[in-house]
């Protein structure tokens, strides 16, 4: 095998999560590609609780579709997690033999599973360590021996884990491990699964979540000022800040509520400062006042809102792509923000450090639209190369330009240069209320349309960023598919299945979502017949936004549903494999010769 | 006197004085409040570009346009969070901050608290005038209860915000009060609010001539105000000042009203103290994603 | 160090004093000139153009003084500030409106002249130098001639209207 996907579910005092950061952790250590969401209760501790790990010796972009490996410490909290765990005929099942249930009998409705296995889990838990608290680490011995996954790598990590607490507690975990491989040895599946190695030449990866990338593509970026408030599922990116911006000589506000956190990173900009701040779908809702503040201003400043399902409190620990509306609408007045969207954990490096670099060139609020699976999921990344990104800074005046300043000068590209507090000759007037070219209020109607002209004109160089649209597949294809956020990592694996299925079909995902890049869609939908914009949203947002401003061929399509209801790869092939097939049909006959 | 040399100070109140000409209403108390903010300015020291002046909306809010120093007339009630990520961003800059009594306690009521327990060294003044001016007299937080505005038609039902005691109540070091009806003391508490090492806060009674009530005129000020020197009060007396300040919309007392003679140390200062220890634990900015390596 | 420091007018050698009348005619212009744009930008041309017309009184009485004081002393430096001072001679800020009459306008100058001849007066008092103290008694008599300048212009005005501007103007504007 070269791709496992393992579900795992139980209470929360049964470490199931833990168990499988350990797995995550030890697959990148061995150079597996790897991907783990978790899931948990609304209960803030000792709720139920899930997770997801995929493991492939090939690039993984998504949680994949039914469960190859399922396992239930109990089944009314893994049957809690509904859709998100689903289990097929092929999966093998395993579970706690305590809950009583005959193999024949698990709770599964509408499957029946080849391989079923209950395993006193918490009996050898109690037996290797002394305590049913190493069930996960016996799980992680059942995996490791029936699928053959990094077995020093899991040890090495438990013995990491546990160490600090012990020589003893760590030769305890071992036993706990050592004796699920040899459950796993005496029980053989009917059909062995063993996984492949990965590529020797694979090499370490790093491993980290879609906030942290962030955080860490922001300090990367330049970003000296985190001002915000926590609210999930973005908190993570505050919390890394709080650990690291010290030491780079900038500082973090946890401020007393969304508007303050804007308002202090805000603040930070017009000091000089690269500033961020995060939020999620409610607190981007306060946070837009100052957002058009940012805009007429012409502050740069990065505003990260991690989609969670909403209107309001919503569906506050589910992925939804459901703000980009929001994003690119949310504003009084005439304005113009661009929004860019990662689509995984590791091109959130990149996007992040994409969203700073337009802010300063272009001296305005940028938003990006990250969403709860990308933000909160695990995902292995090969090293990045950060030598071949650009780092922009905005354009500071020149000695000329100050012996006159205009801080908002009308130049020919339309940015300004931009000085700051403290930088002598430089002294300006900003504020929210319309200005000259030196930052002077005024009502007039001709300088405001001049200076609308001015902020609007200066963004018109990033519609020809093409670099900001990843295109695959045939560019005379009629079938196409468009995603983008963390479905987008569904749809390109289901582009590259469908492909493989003999389709000719063609896939687009955008890095920039705001503001429409017309000619890219206009390129792209050229040969287009058929196909789809694929997003998690009841309302299918990028599809509306692109009707407004492209010509989006009949022929293509939403695709989409609430979310928390993961759309698999394999649905998104089924409806290219239908949508083919209304190509193929032959035309209706003109009426006349009927 | 002319025998030796005068030491003379490296700016004066004009050098803080913009080109911009308000506009108010002439009669504002508003113009005296930027004098005195002119004239401390100078006695400070600071240069003009070192200065940043963030206010909110409102009609006082126009008066970091009428400086020379770094403004910004931001959105309303958010003037203090933006000054605090200015001073924690630049713990150099001179920071003030103003806007007027709906700025303070009404809209932007809920970052006082935390501007001043943040104890970053920042000065706010605002300009109390007890009324809506820019948007023709409606009811400010301020109002007397009875008041009769536009939003009143029969007389304010509310009691109002009482400035003075919200903010000794949250923990304020540095509390004024000033009037542009003694224009050398409400120049002298600016100052002294700006020298002061964290959050200070300068209540100016700065009356509206358009909307504003008889009784609350520069007139009437000079007739009725006392300095809180004059009765002896001592500033460095935290309950003695609460209790003055109870008598806010009775009687005007001008002058400072708490001044912790042991302010606490400064965030700015701490953020300074954490960046200088944890520097050499910086992995450099190229590098940054080693720390996702699986070791 | 008040931003106001008070002035010891015992230790007034006649350089300070002549430099202590020339800031205080010179904030006195200022504000006149101050004036002059607020009734300028609030349409009150009548008072706008007195304002200017005190703006000049003013200016022609501190080059006066100025030029006396070159006369004497040349360019020795000044121990003088502005800063010492507030409001003088200068009306305040709070005594006009943007709806005042052309004699309303007057009589706040007119109580701006007595103001200062109050304050050179008063002063008077403790002055120990003998030049300083003539030139201080000039100053007040100056002032007397100003407020005299006043009361004659106010005296040629027919009485104000019964309908006062603000029965008549439009409401104020919202922003």
């Amino acid at each position: 095998m070269d791709d496992l996907v393992i579900g795992m579910a139980g209470s929360g005092g049964d470490g199931i999560v833990s168990a499988g950061e350990s797995l995550i952790a030890a697959a990148a250590y061995e150079g597996y590609h790897a991907l783990m969401t978790k899931s948990f209760g609304s209960q803030v501790r000792g709720g139920e609780s899930s997770c997801r790990v995929r493991l492939s010796t090939n690039r993984v972009e998504n949680v994949g579709g039914a469960l190859d490996v399922a396992v239930a410490l109990n089944w009314e909290d893994f049957l809690k997690f509904g859709a998100e765990l689903p289990v097929s005929g092929n999966t093998v099942v395993i579970y706690e033999a305590k809950t009583g249930v005959a193999p024949e009998a698990i709770p599964l409705v509408g499957v029946a599973p080849t391989e079923v296995f209950a395993v006193p889990i918490g009996d050898m838990a109690k037996q290797a360590a002394g305590s049913d608290k190493a069930k996960n680490t016996v799980v992680l011995g059942l995996i490791a021996g029936w699928f053959g996954i990094a077995r020093e790598a899991i040890l090495r990590g438990l013995r990491k884990k546990f160490i600090k607490k012990g020589e003893e507690l760590v030769a305890a975990n071992q036993r706990a491990f050592e004796m699920g491989e040899q459950f796993a040895r005496e029980h053989p599946l009917k059909q062995p699964r063993m996984m492949k190695r990965p590529d020797e030449k694979a090499g370490k990866k790093l491993l980290t979540d879609g906030n942290d990338m962030c955080a860490a593509a922001s300090i990367f970026a330049g970003c000296e000022f985190f001002g915000g408030y926590p609210i999930t599922p973005s908190t993570e990116i505050m919390q890394f800040y709080t650990r690291e911006v010290w030491k780079y000589g900038g500082a973090v506000l946890q401020a007393e509520d969304e508007i303050a956190g804007i308002g202090a990173a805000l603040g930070a900009s017009i000091a000089g400062k690269k500033a961020m701040t995060a939020t999620s779908g409610p607190g981007l809702s306060l946070k837009t006042e100052i957002m058009g503040l940012a805009s007429i201003a012409e502050l740069p400043l990065v505003i990260v809102d991690v989609q969670r399902g909403g209107p309001s409190t919503g569906l506050p620990t589910k992925p939804e792509q459901s703000d980009l509306f929001a994003a690119a609408f949310s504003a009084h007045g005439d304005v113009l923000r661009p929004v860019l969207a990662p689509t995984s954990v590791a091109d959130t490096f990149d996007v992040t450090v994409e969203s700073f670099n337009i802010a300063e060139q272009y001296q305005t609020p940028v938003l990006l639209l990250s969403d709860q699976e990308i933000a909160q999921r695990k995902e292995t990344v090969d090293p990045i190369d950060t030598s071949r990104f650009k780092i922009v800074d905005r354009r500071k005046p020149t000695a000329t330009e100050l012996s006159d300043y205009h801080r908002f000068r009308n130049t020919e590209d339309g940015v300004s240069p931009i000085s700051h507090p403290g930088m002598p000759g430089g002294n300006y007037q900003g504020a929210g209320i319309e200005h000259n070219e030196r930052g002077n209020p005024t009502a007039s109607g001709r300088v405001h349309q001049a200076m609308s002209e001015k902020r609007f004109r200066k963004l018109a160089p990033l519609k020809r960023r093409t670099d900001l649209f990843k295109v695959e597949g045939n560019p005379d294809a009629a079938l196409a598919l468009v995603a983008w956020g963390s479905i987008a990592g569904v749809c390109r694996e289901a582009f590259l299945r469908a492909k493989g299925d003999g389709l000719d079909v063609k896939l687009l995902v955008p890095w920039l979502l705001y503001p429409i890049a017309e000619e890219v869609y206009r390129d792209f939908f050229a040969s287009v017949k058929a196909g789809f914009v694929v997003e998690l949203a009841y309302q299918p947002q990028l599809y509306r936004i692109l009707r407004m401003f492209v010509d989006v061929p009949a022929g293509i399509q939403p695709f989409n549903r609430s979310g928390a209801n993961p759309i698999q790869p394999r649905e998104v092939v089924a409806q290219l494999r239908n949508a083919s097939l209304s190509l193929q049909q032959p035309a209706m006959p003109p009426s006349s010769e009927v | 006197m002319t025998t030796t040399p005068p030491i003379l100070p490296t700016y004066q109140a004009k050098d803080f004085k913009s080109d911009l000409k308000p506009i108010w209403c002439p009669g504002c108390g508003d113009f005296g409040v930027v004098q005195g903010i002119y004239r401390a300015l100078a006695s400070v020291g600071r240069a003009p570009h070192d200065i940043a002046f963030i206010s909110g909306i409102g009609c006082s809010s126009r008066i970091p346009g009428y400086t020379t120093a770094y403004g910004f007339n931001s959105v309303h009630g958010r003037a203090l969070p933006i000054a605090q990520g200015i001073k924690l961003a630049n713990p150099d800059l001179l920071v003030l901050v103003a806007g007027g009594d709906g700025d303070g306690f009404s809209i932007g009521g809920g970052h006082v608290p935390h501007a001043i327990r943040r104890t970053l060294d920042i000065t706010y003044i605002v300009m109390d005038n007890q009324i809506y001016g820019l948007t023709k007299g409606q009811l400010s937080p301020t109002s007397k209860r009875g008041l009769k505005t536009v939003t009143s038609e029969y007389g304010s039902l509310e009691a109002p915000v009482n400035p003075l005691l919200y903010v000794l109540a949250y923990g304020a070091n540095f509390v004024a009060q000033g009037t542009p009806a003694d224009m050398a003391g409400l120049a002298d508490v600016i100052e002294q609010a700006i020298r002061y090492p964290g959050f200070s806060f300068v209540n100016v009674q700065s009356p509206c001539v358009t909307f504003g009530m008889e009784g609350q005129q520069v007139k009437a000020h000079r007739a009725t105000m006392k300095t809180l020197a004059s009765i002896n009060h001592d500033p460095a007396n935290r309950l003695a000042a609460m209790d003055l300040a109870q008598q806010y919309g009775q009687s005007l007392h001008t002058g400072v009203f708490y001044k912790n003679p042991d302010p606490p140390p400064t965030l700015d200062g701490q953020v300074r103290e954490r960046q200088r220890q944890l520097a050499e634990k910086a992995i450099p900015r190229e590098r940054i994603l080693d720390m996702f390596v699986q070791k | 160090m008040s931003p106001t420091p008070s002035i010891d007018f015992t230790k007034l050698t006649l350089c300070d004093a002549l430099d202590l009348a020339t800031i205080i005619e010179e904030e006195a212009k200022e504000r006149y000139e101050e004036f002059a744009h607020q009734m300028e930008l609030h349409h009150n041309p009548d008072a706008a153009a007195f304002f200017l017309f005190m703006l000049k009184i003013e200016a022609l009485h501190e080059g006066r003084i100025a030029g006396r004081r070159r006369e004497l002393f040349g360019d020795a430096p000044r121990n003088v500030r502005r800063e010492l001072i507030f409001d003088v001679e200068a009306p305040e800020y709070h005594e006009v409106r943007s709806t005042m009459t052309h004699r309303e306008a007057l009589e706040t100058a007119l109580r701006a002249e007595k103001k200062a001849y109050a304050f050179f007066d008063a002063a008077m008092k403790h002055v120990a130098d003998a030049e300083v103290r003539s030139l201080f008694s000039e100053l007040r008599e100056d002032e007397i001639e100003h407020a005299g300048l006043v009361e004659k212009e106010l005296a040629k005005l027919t009485p104000d209207s019964k309908i006062k501007a603000e029965d008549v103007e439009d409401e104020p504007i919202a922003h």
